[in-house]
């Protein structure tokens, strides 16, 4: 089965990905150094929750300065998951008139 | 026949909102019992009289007649998502809401999509 949305919403399930994703938002970019003084986990667990979101196709690397590797958000990255909502809003709409249609015809 | 806009209601919940989770919201009233509604949803006889999805294979999570029904459905081409029916009694009939939620469980992914557009902007 091509599940091409399960990376995204798995990366986005976990708040401290979201809070890595806002600093992103607030500051245009950030690094492992910038992200280890702002929130309370080591470097590796940083570098890791990284990877799941650029794996997830949501980050994308900026470039570096020295050793330092910035990273920012991926521009469009998140229509995939905004066509499944307004895709499936759009077929419950047309479902549940044929419902109507087919338990009142029994009815009447 | 067609149903008029004031009885179906409901936008997909904002993509996400806040921490509302990514899932998808619509409500129709229909003139019949809850019990009447409940027979269309849980059997296999009365869905083929509206959902017009055979590919979609369904899986009962959860089933309180005449008033709740969860189920589990996924299909070759999309991923399995999680949609449960609430019947309500109304004077008129019955109030069906249906909500299918996406296998997050919760982000906001409104005001992350906002940002994304900015950056792409």
């Amino acid at each position: 089965m091509s599940d091409p949305l399960g990376p995204v919403f798995f990366a986005l399930a976990d708040p401290t990905r979201r809070t890595m994703l806002a600093a992103m938002v607030r500051d245009g970019s950030a690094s492992v150094p910038s992200l280890t003084a702002t929130l309370p986990i080591s470097r590796q667990a940083i570098a890791k929750h990284l990877a799941t979101l650029e794996d997830a196709g949501l980050l994308e690397r900026w470039g570096s300065t020295g050793r330092e590797v910035r990273y920012g958000l991926r521009p469009h990255a998140l229509a995939p998951a905004l066509d499944w909502l307004r895709d499936a809003d759009a077929a419950w709409g047309r479902r549940l008139a044929r419902l109507k249609e087919a338990v009142e015809s029994t009815v009447e | 026949m067609e149903v008029e806009r004031e009885a179906m209601q409901g936008e997909p919940r904002p993509p996400g909102s806040g921490d509302a989770p990514a899932e998808v919201q619509r409500e129709v009233e229909i003139e019949a019992t809850p019990e009447q509604v409940f027979e269309a949803l849980v059997t296999e006889q009365g869905r083929e009289r509206w959902l017009d999805e055979p590919d979609r294979e369904i899986h009962v999570e959860s089933s309180e007649a005449p008033h709740r029904l969860v189920w589990w459905w996924a299909s070759e081409d999309e991923p399995a998502t999680r949609v449960a029916f609430e019947i309500v009694a109304i004077p008129a009939g019955a109030r069906v809401v249906v909500t299918e939620t996406s296998p997050a469980p919760s982000f906001p992914l409104a005001t992350l999509a906002a940002s994304f557009m900015l950056v792409a902007a």
